[in-house]
C-alpha cells in the first residue's frame, strides 16, 4: 500500500503546479465572482444583500443596452461570417493556382494585434479622409457616410463598422476551420453523387453542407462565446462606454466600466455571472442539438 | 456541364474531342472565376495594411491628411519610426512584451506538457475526477473570472508586475487536454522499456516524451505567442505604471495622446505587427496544421 502510494506521489508531484495555478487563478476567482455578487461593500466590509445587484442590473437600462448589443452584433456578425467563410472556403478547396497563397493572405488580419487593427481601421473609416470615404469620394457619393460617428441602426453606421471589422478579422480563420471540413468529407459520398449524376450545386447542396455539421456547430459554439466576450476592438474604436452613444458597448467594456472606473466590482461580479450563465446556456443549447441529431442519424444508419 | 452536353450533341462526328475541349474550357473559366473573386477578397484583406505602411513612411507628421488615400509614401522616410523609438519608448515595451509572452509561453509548454504527460501515463487515485475537473477551465471564460483575479493580484501585492501578466496564463485546461490526447497516442512499450533501464519518471518524460511531441508543442507555442503578444484585457486591468506596459496597451494609450498625429501612429502599429508577421511567414506550414490540429486562432 505504501509502496504503491509512493509509486504514485511522483504524478502527483506533476500534476501538483498546475492544480495550484487551478486553484488561485480558475477555481477561486469564479466562487469569488459569484460570492461578490452577492455581497455589498459597506465601509471595507463586504455585507450580504441577496439578489439586489440583479434587481439593480434588470432594471439598468445601460447594461440591458450593453446586454442588447452584445447579442445584436453577435447574431449579425455571425449570420454573415458564417455563409460567407463556406463559400469561400468551397471556392478557395477548388482553386489550383495559389491556393495557399491565398489561405495566409486571408489569415493575416486574425493574427495581427486586435489593438493594431482598430487603430487601422478607425482611419480606414475615418470621416473626411479614410480609405473608404476616399474611394467613395471618388465614385461621386453624397453625402458621404459618417461610419464610426453614426449611432444609429443603418448599414453605414458604427455598429456596422465593427460588424466589417470583426468579419474582415475572422474570415480566414473561419475559412480555415471550414476548409479542414471540408477535407473530411469522404470521397466516396461524391463519387456516388457523380454516379446519380448530381450537378456540382446539387452535391454541394446535398452532400458537401450536410457532411459539415460538425464544422458548423464547433463555429457556433466558439464564435458565439467570443462575440459574448467582445472587448478590446470596440475599446480601441469607441472607449469602455462604446461611443457614440453606447451604441458600441458590449456586456464586459460594461463589465470594465461598472468596476474600474466606477469602483463598484460587486455590482460588476453580478454582470459577469449574468454573462457566464448566457455563455453556458449557449454553449449547452448549440451542444445538445449537434448530440440529439449524431445519435437520431446512427440510429437511422 | 450543361454546356458540354450541348456542345456534344450539337456536333455528334467529333463529340468525345468537343466533350473534353468544351469540359476543359469550362474548367478554366471556372478557375478564372474563382481566382478573381478570391483576388478581390485578398486586396482588402492586403489594402488597410499597405495604407497602414504607406502612412508610415510618409514624411509629413501632424498634417491633414490628403484627401484622395495614397497607396505609396509621399516623400518617404524613416521619420515616424525614429520618432516612435526615442518618444513611446518603444524599445523598452519591446522587451516588457518580449519577456512576457516568452515566460508565459515557456511556462505553458512545460507546464501543459508534464500535467498531460501525467494524465496520460501516469497511474494514480482520482486521475479521472482531476482530469474532468480542469477541463472545467475551458467552460468558465476569462471575462467572469478577472475581477476576483485582479483583486487577487491588488491582494498579493503583484499588481502592476510582470508575475502579474505572466503567472495566470502558465498553465491551462487547453494545453493539458492537447498534450494528454497526443501522449495518449505513445505506445506505454517505449515507456515501459526505459523503465526496464531504469530511467525515472522525470527523465522519461525530459528525454522521451517531449522530442516525441514536438509538432504538438509547436502549435500550443504559436498560439500561446500570438495570444500572449496581442492580449489587451488583462494588461489594461492589471498595469498601471507607464514602464510595465506591454505593447497593444502601450499603443492604446498612445493613440489618446496623439490622436491626430496618423503617420506617427501607424509606424507605432507597424512596430506591433511586425514579428508577429515574421513568425507568420516563416512558421506558415506549422501554423495551418496547428489550427487544424486544435482548432485555435491567434
Amino acid at each position: 500500500m505504501l509502496k504503491k502510494l509512493r509509486k504514485s506521489l511522483i504524478w502527483y508531484i506533476f500534476v501538483a503546479p498546475t492544480f495550484l495555478l487551478y486553484g488561485l487563478f480558475v477555481a477561486y476567482p469564479t466562487f469569488e465572482t459569484f460570492r461578490l455578487s452577492f455581497f455589498h461593500e459597506v465601509a471595507t466590509r463586504q455585507e450580504f444583500v441577496g439578489a439586489l445587484h440583479y434587481i439593480r442590473l434588470l432594471g439598468n437600462r445601460v447594461f440591458l443596452a450593453a446586454l442588447l448589443n452584445t447579442a445584436f452584433l453577435g447574431i449579425i456578425f455571425l449570420l454573415i461570417i458564417i455563409p460567407l467563410s463556406l463559400v469561400m472556403a468551397s471556392l478557395l478547396n477548388n482553386l489550383r493556382v495559389w491556393p495557399n497563397l491565398f489561405k495566409a493572405i486571408y489569415f493575416l488580419p486574425q493574427i495581427t494585434s486586435t489593438v493594431a487593427v482598430a487603430l487601422v481601421f478607425s482611419y480606414v473609416f475615418q470621416p473626411n479622409w479614410g480609405l473608404v470615404n476616399g474611394i467613395l469620394r471618388q465614385l461621386g457619393v453624397d453625402p458621404l457616410p459618417l461610419w464610426l460617428a453614426e449611432p444609429r441602426y443603418v448599414l453605414t453606421g458604427s455598429r456596422a463598422t465593427v460588424t466589417i471589422l470583426a468579419v474582415w478579422v475572422a474570415l480566414g480563420y473561419y475559412m480555415l476551420i471550414f476548409q479542414a471540413g471540408l477535407q473530411a468529407v469522404p470521397a466516396e459520398l461524391y463519387d456516388a453523387a457523380v454516379v446519380d449524376g448530381a450537378s456540382p450545386f446539387q452535391t454541394w447542396w446535398l452532400i458537401t453542407i450536410p457532411s459539415l455539421r460538425p464544422t458548423f456547430i464547433f463555429l457556433l459554439i466558439t464564435g458565439t462565446i467570443d462575440a459574448m466576450s467582445r472587448f478590446s476592438d470596440l475599446w480601441m474604436l469607441g472607449g469602455p462606454a462604446g461611443t457614440p452613444a453606447r451604441s458600441l458597448q458590449t456586456i464586459v467594456l460594461y463589465m470594465y466600466q461598472t468596476a474600474f472606473e466606477s469602483n463598484d466590482f460587486n455590482l460588476a461580479s453580478a454582470s459577469a455571472v449574468i454573462l457566464f450563465v448566457i455563455v453556458l446556456a449557449l454553449t449547452v443549447l448549440n451542444f445538445r442539438s449537434f448530440l440529439g441529431r449524431e445519435f437520431s442519424g446512427q440510429s437511422g444508419a | 456541364m450543361a454546356t458540354s452536353e450541348n456542345i456534344s450533341t450539337a456536333r455528334p462526328v467529333t463529340s468525345w474531342r468537343a466533350l473534353l475541349s468544351s469540359q476543359r474550357n469550362f474548367k478554366r473559366a471556372q478557375q478564372v472565376i474563382i481566382f478573381i473573386i478570391m483576388a478581390i477578397g485578398a486586396i482588402a484583406m492586403i489594402a488597410p495594411f499597405e495604407w497602414m505602411l504607406a502612412t508610415s513612411f510618409s514624411r509629413s507628421a501632424n498634417v491633414a491628411m490628403p484627401r484622395i488615400p495614397r497607396f505609396w509614401p509621399s516623400d518617404p522616410s524613416i521619420f515616424n519610426y525614429k520618432v516612435a523609438i526615442t518618444n513611446l519608448p518603444l524599445v523598452r515595451y519591446y522587451v516588457n512584451s518580449l519577456i512576457v509572452t516568452a515566460a508565459s509561453t515557456l511556462g505553458y509548454l512545460f507546464f501543459s506538457s508534464i500535467t498531460g504527460y501525467a494524465f496520460a501515463k501516469g497511474r494514480f487515485v482520482g486521475k479521472s475526477i482531476l482530469f474532468i475537473i480542469l477541463l472545467t477551465t475551458l467552460m468558465i471564460p476569462f471575462e467572469i473570472r478577472m475581477i476576483p483575479m485582479y483583486l487577487l493580484m491588488r491582494q498579493l501585492h503583484l499588481s502592476d508586475t510582470y508575475a502579474a501578466l505572466i503567472l495566470p496564463f502558465i498553465s491551462g485546461g487547453f494545453g493539458t487536454f492537447l498534450m494528454r490526447q497526443y501522449i495518449s497516442a505513445i505506445p506505454d512499450e517505449l515507456i515501459d522499456a526505459a523503465r526496464m533501464d531504469g530511467a525515472g519518471e522525470v527523465r522519461i518524460y525530459w528525454q522521451i516524451m517531449l522530442p516525441l511531441v514536438r509538432p504538438a508543442l509547436a502549435a500550443l507555442a504559436i498560439f500561446r505567442f500570438m495570444w500572449s503578444w496581442n492580449d489587451f484585457l488583462w494588461p489594461v486591468i492589471v498595469i498601471n505604471s507607464t514602464d510595465n506596459k506591454t505593447l497593444p496597451i502601450a499603443l492604446a494609450f498612445f493613440e489618446e495622446d496623439h490622436r491626430t498625429n496618423y503617420n506617427l501612429l501607424m509606424a507605432a502599429a507597424t512596430f506591433i505587427v511586425l514579428p508577429v508577421l515574421i513568425i507568420f511567414f516563416a512558421m506558415q506550414k506549422q501554423f495551418v496544421a496547428g489550427i487544424t490540429m486544435t482548432g485555435l486562432k491567434g
